[in-house]
């Protein structure tokens, strides 16, 4: 039926499970029925606030590889993001959320998980 | 009756020959100045998004492609009637004629790259591991543990992210030399280390090919996929204007309602 478009690979499987994968990346919506109403926005609040402990973890490497911080600074850092990462962690287990459940695509940045 | 919009070509005469559609329905030709707008009738309120509908659309963007330059209008866009649709041509008459005069003698070509991700991924780890003795001491408290991993990880992500940024900088020296325009993806995921889109004029075709060839022969531990020449799906550019179909929002889909801003092109696929 189509004329003129050809695909050639080699490793056609292959393509189709990235390019699957890549599609599962993508967000999807927050399902917020009568029934898990609470799942629902737990899940939408969770999602912004690891973009947000994301984005703090990425600018402390930052700091660190300019070694812009002191060793105490270090050890500050290092215990904030700690307590955020177990507290992120009890808050999916109350809420029965998985990592992948989590995931936020940022356009041209990529997926937040 | 709806009408089903195929493409818009820089031609406002009939079509000489017949061609069929969605459903088996005649496609034709409505004319505005001195593009026109390819159509055909649908009698359903919305199609099935099945395989065989999406290859129709294409098949019968494909026919125009060979003999007109088109801007190729997204599956499923469906108008209310001819009104509509000569509302939407008045509209957009400058921006379509800006594109078609873009896009005359191009087409677009699909290349896809992946590479072995864990692999290199593990290379950089021990790299990185020769290195990091010095700076690990066995004495550090938790929370300074808990940063030098971090730390390493976000090293190790960055150089696989820098490696990819190099790999494709490298094929798309070649690529572009024979390209009008380009979209590139990185890492859609962690082994499509690269999804790009060329838009190439047709006299350029062969060199671009081979331009691929050479690529493929300089890195053989990766996996390539090419694809095209495709209708210029990527590269029609439309600015947003508000309004458009909103008078037909009732009677089409809610996806219709959605792409009604951007219909034209793929941009947002």
């Amino acid at each position: 039926m189509i004329t003129n478009g050809i695909v050639e690979t080699d490793s056609a499987q292959e393509f189709i499970e990235e390019i699957e994968k890549s599609r599962d990346a993508l967000p999807t919506k927050i399902d917020a029925n009568p029934q898990n109403v609470e799942k629902g926005l737990a899940r939408l609040v969770l999602t912004l606030i690891e973009l947000i402990r994301k984005l703090l973890e990425k600018q402390a490497m930052r700091r660190v590889e300019a070694g812009s911080l002191s060793e105490e600074e270090i050890e500050r850092v290092g215990e904030t993001l700690m307590k955020l990462e177990n507290k992120m962690k009890e808050l999916k287990q109350i809420f029965g959320l998985k990592d992948e459940e989590l995931n936020l695509n940022l356009g041209p940045l990529g997926d937040l998980m | 009756m709806k009408i089903y919009i195929y493409g818009i070509i820089d031609c406002s005469d009939q079509m000489a020959e017949s061609i069929y559609g969605l459903g088996g329905t005649g496609v034709y030709n409505i004319p505005y100045c001195d593009i026109g707008a390819i159509v055909s009738e649908v009698n359903q309120r919305v199609q099935d998004v099945t395989e065989d509908a999406v290859l129709e659309h294409e098949a019968v963007v494909e026919r125009l492609v060979d003999k007109y330059t088109v801007l190729p209008v997204r599956f499923l866009t469906i108008v209310d009637g001819r009104i509509d649709v000569l509302s939407l041509m008045r509209r957009y008459y400058r921006d379509f004629k800006d594109n078609l005069e873009r896009l005359r003698n191009k087409r677009e070509f699909g290349i896809k790259v992946i590479w072995p991700a864990d692999k290199i991924k593990e290379n950089i780890t021990n790299a990185f591991e020769k290195t990091k003795q010095s700076m690990s001491a066995s004495d550090d408290s938790p929370k300074s543990r808990f940063i030098k991993e971090k730390y390493e990880k976000y090293k190790i992500d960055k150089e696989f992210d820098e490696k990819a940024s190099r790999f494709i900088n490298a094929m798309d020296l070649f690529l572009s030399k024979f390209a009008a325009e380009k979209k590139l993806e990185k890492l859609k995921t962690d082994n499509l280390l690269m999804d790009a889109v060329y838009l190439v004029e047709k006299a350029k075709e062969s060199g671009f090919r081979e331009a691929f060839e050479h690529i493929k022969s300089a890195h053989p531990g990766l996996k390539y996929l090419l694809s095209g020449p495709w209708p210029p799906y990527n590269f029609v550019i439309l600015p947003k204007k508000p309004g458009l179909l909103e008078n037909t929002g009732q009677a089409i889909a809610s996806d219709e309602v959605i792409q009604s801003q951007s219909f034209v092109g793929a941009d947002n696929l």
